[in-house]
């Protein structure tokens, strides 16, 4: 764990210059340890990134030759109601996945953290975990099963305690809610950990000090825990909602988009304007409202984080 | 949760012990987990199970946990359907170049970042960690005119060369670097050590913890990677994993459910066996990046 490694960012150029004894460095051994990230830096970030924005000024089909159209691009996009559709559908689909991986991953934690039997502790640790580390593909593939209607084992479950299961991915109103269920099977696990991981900085000495004061158990959750904990419920849904407003790998795979444009996303639509339509222009304009959405939200999120967070 | 009948029992044998045994709520919260740990399992009981029954009594109603009666049919169809052997090795392939890569010139970046005075050092480390908050969809599509340009469609390096740079890498060692103290590699250098000495013999060793979170985390995601192969690769014998596993259940060419089945298990195992392996690894890596705010 590397927790105190990071304290230390501001600390160091002070110490250097308090240190002569760099003499036999000279400027020329910095530039060549740089060069090669420095030389893929530009070449596949910092390039495309400006080539992206140049690009969306243009009119292109990687046939014939661009053509300048300026702002042409981003004036379509603000009528076409495919594009408000993704993206209304991407910001459901990331808020719903923040607040429930949140809310799940802090329980699971929580309750893992209370000094469970070892062997409990370790079976549910790798089961929640576990299908973090398999890929999309086959996370995808497996839950199209899992919820066919015919022979999918849910919704014959379902069936046996008198539900009748909805048409997962064919019902409009249920795609959506399908695919932020697996999402969280998919990736609670990751959130889990962190949640255990900033319980750990939790001291001992200040749940305890309240349990000597009289505090219950619900009192010590809410007045302690909680509030030490704001720090990494902040870094988990920063991290998480810029993962899920990039969703693309499951709604490709299981539904194509649909029923009724129902479950199609702000990447998806990127990547069927860019590279089945090769609309190259539209679909950078479009990479770049992704690109603004995503920074704008994180920016709120640590504008609005010291509201809530400690010490923030 | 259990509050009520816990919190008037601890109060009685409180300052008794330091932690006194809350018996009816740990059971609860023991029995609520145990449940949640068999759900999350449970899909992936079935898949192998399945995968591994005969074709013709698999995804039988009631679902059968067991795999009766066994069959490995099922696994010689992927076989025959797509070629899963050379896409197993074009994983790899992109995996270890890119891994193994991108932690060198990050590396490099962050010894001097951390180590090497040179004009524009802090304002080139802002301008890289700028790239942090660049997603790959922004950038993807003039790397496929680039790669395209190249003629490196339908190639393993157009998915390796641009994972060459790992920016968060450069960052998370550079941090790293910083808090190895700087006497050990002004006594090698005194020593008459250089650079890249120090580097590989001093840093690189200390920052193991480091380097082996961002290895695995770096693995998870190009073994993973479902985006890039899709835009840039097209045949078969060159596709990686996760798209040739999507391939096999396509319409045309496909196989049925059951054996796609058979080639999520053949996905899902090998991961399950290096999870299994090295799970402190992987648990450890998750915790010590995740927790760097």
């Amino acid at each position: 764990m590397t927790t105190a490694t990071v304290d230390r960012v501001e600390g160091v150029p002070r110490q250097r210059r308090a240190r002569p004894s760099t003499g036999r460095s000279f400027p020329l051994a910095g530039w060549l340890f740089i060069s090669p990230a420095m030389l893929l830096f530009l070449l596949f970030i910092l390039g495309p990134f400006v080539a992206a924005m140049a690009l969306s000024l243009y009119s292109y089909d990687l046939l014939t030759p661009a053509e300048f159209v300026g702002l042409k691009n981003f004036r379509a996009l603000a009528s076409d109601d495919l594009l408000i559709k993704a993206l209304g559908n991407t910001f459901v689909f990331a808020f719903a996945s923040v607040v429930t991986h949140l809310i799940g991953g802090l329980l699971l934690a929580v309750a893992v953290n209370r000094g469970l039997n070892k062997v409990l502790s370790y079976f549910i640790r790798t089961a929640v975990f576990f299908p973090f580390l398999i890929s999309w593909a086959a996370v995808a593939l497996l839950w199209k099963y899992v919820l066919d209607p015919s022979f999918g084992i849910l919704s014959y479950y379902l069936g046996l305690i008198g539900i009748e299961a909805p048409g997962w991915f064919t019902d409009p109103n249920w795609a959506l809610p399908s695919i932020i269920g697996i999402d969280f099977w998919h990736t609670i696990g990751y959130t889990f950990l962190i949640m255990l991981a900033g319980l750990q900085t939790v001291p001992n000495e200040m749940t305890e000090a309240a349990r000597v004061d009289g505090a219950n158990r619900a009192q010590i959750f809410f007045f302690v825990t909680l509030p030490l904990m704001t720090p990494t419920m902040f870094f988990a849904s920063v991290i998480t909602f810029i993962g899920a407003f990039q969703i693309f790998d499951p709604v490709q795979i299981i539904t194509g988009g649909g029923p009724n444009d129902a479950t199609i996303t702000a990447v998806m639509y990127l990547y069927q304007t860019g590279f089945q339509a090769f609309q190259i222009g539209y679909a950078s304009a479009i990479a770049l409202v992704v690109f603004a959405v995503i920074m704008i939200v994180t920016i709120v999120q640590f504008w609005g984080s010291r509201k809530w967070v400690h010490n923030a | 949760m259990s509050t009520e009948v816990v919190s008037s029992k601890r109060r009685l044998d409180a300052g008794a012990r330091r932690r006194p045994p809350f018996r009816v709520g740990r059971l609860v919260i023991s029995v609520v987990l145990f449940v949640v740990g068999v759900l999350m399992l449970a899909p992936l009981v079935w898949l192998i199970s399945t995968s591994l029954t005969d074709p013709v009594e698999a995804f039988r109603l009631p679902p059968s946990w067991l795999p009766v009666p066994f069959s490995l049919q099922n696994f010689r169809d992927v076989v025959d359907l797509i070629p899963l052997g050379q896409m197993a090795l074009n994983s790899l392939i992109v995996t270890v170049i890119s891994v193994l890569g991108s932690l060198f010139t990050a590396s490099l970046a962050a010894y001097a970042f951390s180590r090497l005075p040179f004009p524009g050092r802090d304002s080139i480390f802002v301008v890289l960690l700028t790239a942090l908050m660049v997603p790959t969809q922004l950038t993807i599509i003039p790397i496929f005119i680039l790669m395209r340009n190249l003629g490196l469609i339908d190639h393993l390096t157009a998915l390796w060369l641009p994972a060459l740079i790992n920016v968060f890498a450069i960052f998370f060692l550079r941090q790293y670097f910083n808090s190895i103290p700087r006497d050990l590699d002004e006594a090698a250098r005194i020593d008459g050590a250089g650079h890249l000495r120090i580097l590989f013999q001093i840093m690189i060793p200390l920052a193991g913890p480091a380097l082996s979170a961002l290895a695995i985390l770096g693995f998870e995601s190009s073994w993973n990677n479902y985006f890039g192969p899709l835009i840039f690769l097209t045949s078969p014998e060159k596709m990686t994993l996760p798209i040739g596993l999507v391939s096999l259940s396509a319409g045309q060419g496909g196989g049925p459910a059951v054996v796609v089945f058979a080639g999520i298990t053949l996905v899902v195992l090998p991961m399950l066996v290096v999870f299994l392996a090295f799970q402190r690894a992987f648990v450890e890596s998750v915790a010590s990046v995740g927790i760097r705010g």
